[in-house]
């Protein structure tokens, strides 16, 4: 056989090998972590979990104020930094295109992306704890909307940047001004992208420890007072995995599972409901 | 080359002057891409603009509807009469403007939204229609579109779901909804098959008695077949114009000559 | 513009293109020798070189279809365009009358075997001989002018076929007279006569031909012009010092 052939063919199958093995490595891991969350969560994750508060070493509880504390921080912190980032996304992709302006904020962005959340946890402290005297559920939200922004951004920009200029010459060409067209035309064709973008960002925020560290901190009970302490799920797990209390450390396993199967629920989500749909609505 | 009075093939009389294009200029930031371009073009006609890549057709097709503006970068000079009244003064109305003249891109660009809401999208921009009215609208372009047939039983389903071909004839169509009187086509036909080509050069035939209609091709052959007059640009000029058979048995520019013979220009 | 046709970004067309032109040149090449050897047989009452002729007809036919097809080909391979259309066109056309031409020589052949096999008479031979010379001259100019893409010289050969047309009648005349004179040679004047009227198509083709030329290379029709139209553009050329672009 030609050799010049048989070295292609055996680099090929090199390549192909490194690579498999690559993935089956990084499979290993993920399977390797899921299932040692799994049996060790499972147990402890039952009904109680969502109707019981945290409890006292060696008593019987539930996680249910942290639970709630973490959906409304988080919830919290997409409503303010979702809207926020689309608009500035808005901004970056239709009106500020090629300006320094947009160059300059877009770098600061990608500064703020691969800040560490602590910092914004530190942050938010010296901001708002300090300022308005404790720390509280709404300096919570702030943190995680403080890193949810930039996610939002680059995400909104990047999928409004996909949507062709020739559909929003299209549609000016049909005699919409400006802000119709981004409302019809570009939010439309992006809208997927954008929301993918945001539940993503959802998701991030989800297991958030250090930020909450410095802003939301804890709470023993059950709270929905978001101007106060707040229980939430990361600080939960945090605090009781290194308890050398045995049903402590069975909550934060069952926490950490619940956690990852919220953000598994949503990547699932996506993939299934958010492709191309078969019909138009 | 020498012109002789001898018959040349008599052509129908060209009818009232649709458009007027005079000293036009125009610049992506400080590069010229058009010089002192002057046109005059008939109403009712296909007028078919021709020339090597980035000759400056399509640029100049940008200018009838304006729809340059929409970049900061790019300005005109000189003046272009729509009926006698010049589209690139500042006072015009720039919506209404495009609301006369429709346009068409390369790749068709349904928006995500139903069939029946893209080719209302126009008109609701406009007018507040009763749903009747606003129904009759929508089929009256979509049959002039010669796609009324194929999409009647589908109205709902979005427009993003029809094929190539279906998708330019939508745009047509939602073109055609705003009763514009002039059409401009930038390459319409370039990402369709040949079948889908016939039917959208078919429909600009029918077209033609009713708007007056401007398109930039690379296919040669194209403008040949549907075009009546074709201009040849060249570097941002008007090389040559003239009725379409004389362009392409017996140009008068040896430049023109070489392009539509395929020589080395 | 003599090469302009072989400028063409794609060297196969150019290669097409030139192979058309060579094959009709090579056609006319072998329509002029036809038509000499026809006349030659007949002025010498040769019937070796008359069958000669009658040889070569058979291989212009063949050209005429070969190029036929060439012309096809060219019209649904290639589109041409402008100057490139014209040429196929003109081509095209000019095979009909290079055919015909041909045709009228095999007549001119056919005429000088009868007449050979007959008594030796020369009588209407002076009017034959002087037309077929004149005549024969208008084709190989005309050959000549589509080979420069010459447009005076292809009018300038159109403009000779009067005087042929006129020498045409004057010889009719004389040839009437004389068979009135002589009523037992009127079979036989009235074969040179056919001949006569042979040549004289053959002035009309080259005519056709020479307009072709000139719709080749002007794309001016002018088939049907006036005479004042044509001395216009005839003037305009020499004007111009015959240096179209």
């Amino acid at each position: 056989m030609d050799w010049h052939y048989f070295k292609r063919r055996l680099m090929n199958q090199v390549g192909q090998a490194l690579a498999l093995m690559a993935t089956l490595f990084t499979l290993f891991w993920l399977v390797w972590l899921l299932t040692t969350l799994i049996s060790q969560g499972w147990q402890a994750l039952d009904l109680s979990m969502f109707v019981k508060d945290t409890p006292a070493p060696g008593a019987e509880g539930g996680m249910r104020n942290a639970i709630v504390g973490s959906l409304m921080m988080c919830l919290a912190g997409v409503a303010i930094g979702a809207p926020v980032g689309v608009l500035a996304a808005t901004w970056l992709a239709e009106y500020g295109r090629g300006t320094w302006l947009a160059s300059a904020i877009r770098f600061v962005n990608d500064i703020l992306l691969s800040t560490p959340s602590i910092i914004i946890g530190i942050f938010i402290y010296g901001l708002v704890v300090v300022n308005t005297g404790g720390f509280s559920g709404w300096a919570g939200a702030l943190a995680l909307a403080m890193i949810i922004l930039p996610v939002v951004v680059r995400t909104s920009e990047d999928m409004m940047l996909l949507v062709p200029d020739q559909m929003r010459e299209a549609a000016a060409a049909l005699g919409a001004q400006r802000w119709r067209l981004i409302i019809d035309v570009v939010y439309r064709a992006a809208r997927r992208g954008m929301v993918t973008g945001i539940l993503l960002g959802f998701a991030r925020i989800s297991g958030e420890t250090a930020p909450l560290l410095f802003t939301a901190l804890n709470n023993q009970f059950l709270s929905t007072d978001m101007g106060n302490v707040m229980a939430n799920l990361p600080m939960m797990i945090f605090q009781y995995a290194m308890s050398p209390y045995s049903n402590w450390q069975e909550l934060a396993w069952a926490g950490a599972l619940l956690i990852t199967l919220t953000i598994l629920a949503i990547n699932l989500v996506l993939r299934l409901f958010w492709r191309e749909p078969k019909k138009g609505h | 080359m020498i012109q002789m009075n001898v018959k040349k093939a008599v052509q129908e009389a060209p009818t009232r002057t649709k458009l007027k294009v005079e000293n036009l200029g125009f610049y992506y930031d400080n590069f010229q891409a058009l010089h002192d371009i002057n046109l005059e073009l008939a109403e009712n006609r296909v007028t078919a603009f021709i020339g090597a890549s980035g000759c400056g057709k399509s640029t100049l097709l940008r200018t009838f509807n304006r729809i340059y503006s929409l970049y900061p970068e790019q300005r005109a000079t000189g003046q272009i009469l729509l009926d006698g009244e010049n589209i690139l003064d500042k006072k015009q109305d720039i919506n209404r403007l495009r609301a006369k003249v429709g346009i068409v891109f390369q790749k068709p660009t349904p928006f995500p939204m139903s069939i029946f809401d893209n080719v209302a999208y126009g008109v609701r921009l406009y007018e507040k229609l009763p749903r009747g009215i606003l129904e009759e609208r929508v089929e009256e372009a979509l049959r002039k579109a010669a796609l009324w047939d194929e999409v009647k039983d589908i109205l709902k389903q979005s427009g993003t779901q029809l094929s190539g071909g279906q998708q330019q004839r939508l745009c047509i169509a939602r073109a055609l909804a705003v009763e514009p009187d002039v059409l401009l086509l930038d390459e319409p036909t370039s990402a369709l098959d040949p079948i889908s080509t016939l039917r959208i050069e078919e429909l600009i035939d029918d077209l033609k008695e009713r708007l007056t209609i401007l398109i930039v091709t690379h296919n040669m052959q194209q403008a040949a077949r549907i075009s009546d007059d074709t201009v040849f640009m060249h570097q941002g000029r008007v090389v040559e114009k003239a009725p379409t058979n004389i362009l392409f048995t017996n140009p008068e520019n040896k430049q023109t000559e070489d392009y539509i013979t395929g020589r080395y220009g | 513009m003599t090469d302009e046709y072989k400028l063409h970004i794609s060297k196969r067309f150019n290669r097409d293109l030139v192979a058309l032109v060579n094959q009709l040149l090579q056609m006319g090449g072998l329509v002029e020798q036809q038509l000499k050897i026809a006349t030659d047989a007949l002025l010498n009452s040769d019937t070796e070189l008359a069958k000669e002729a009658k040889v070569l007809e058979d291989k212009v036919d063949e050209f005429d279809v070969m190029l036929g097809e060439s012309c096809t080909h060219m019209l649904v391979l290639r589109q041409p365009a402008a100057s490139d259309l014209r040429m196929t066109l003109a081509i095209n056309k000019c095979v009909s009358d290079l055919e015909r031409i041909g045709d009228e020589a095999n007549k001119i052949a056919s005429m000088a075997i009868t007449l050979a096999a007959e008594e030796e008479s020369t009588d209407g031979y002076v009017e034959v001989r002087h037309i077929s010379q004149q005549v024969m001259s208008m084709l190989h100019d005309v050959l000549n002018a589509f080979t420069r893409q010459d447009v005076s010289m292809a009018l300038a050969v159109k403009s000779r076929d009067e005087q042929v047309d006129m020498e045409y009648r004057s010889a009719m005349r004389t040839l009437i007279t004389f068979m009135m004179e002589e009523p037992r040679k009127i079979s036989r004047v009235l074969n040179i006569i056919w001949v006569l009227r042979a040549l004289e198509r053959i002035g009309d083709h080259a005519c056709n031909i020479a307009e072709q030329v000139v719709y080749m290379v002007e794309g001016s029709d002018i088939r049907h012009a006036t005479k004042e139209e044509i001395k216009a553009l005839f003037n305009q050329l020499s004007d111009t010092d015959i240096k179209p672009e």
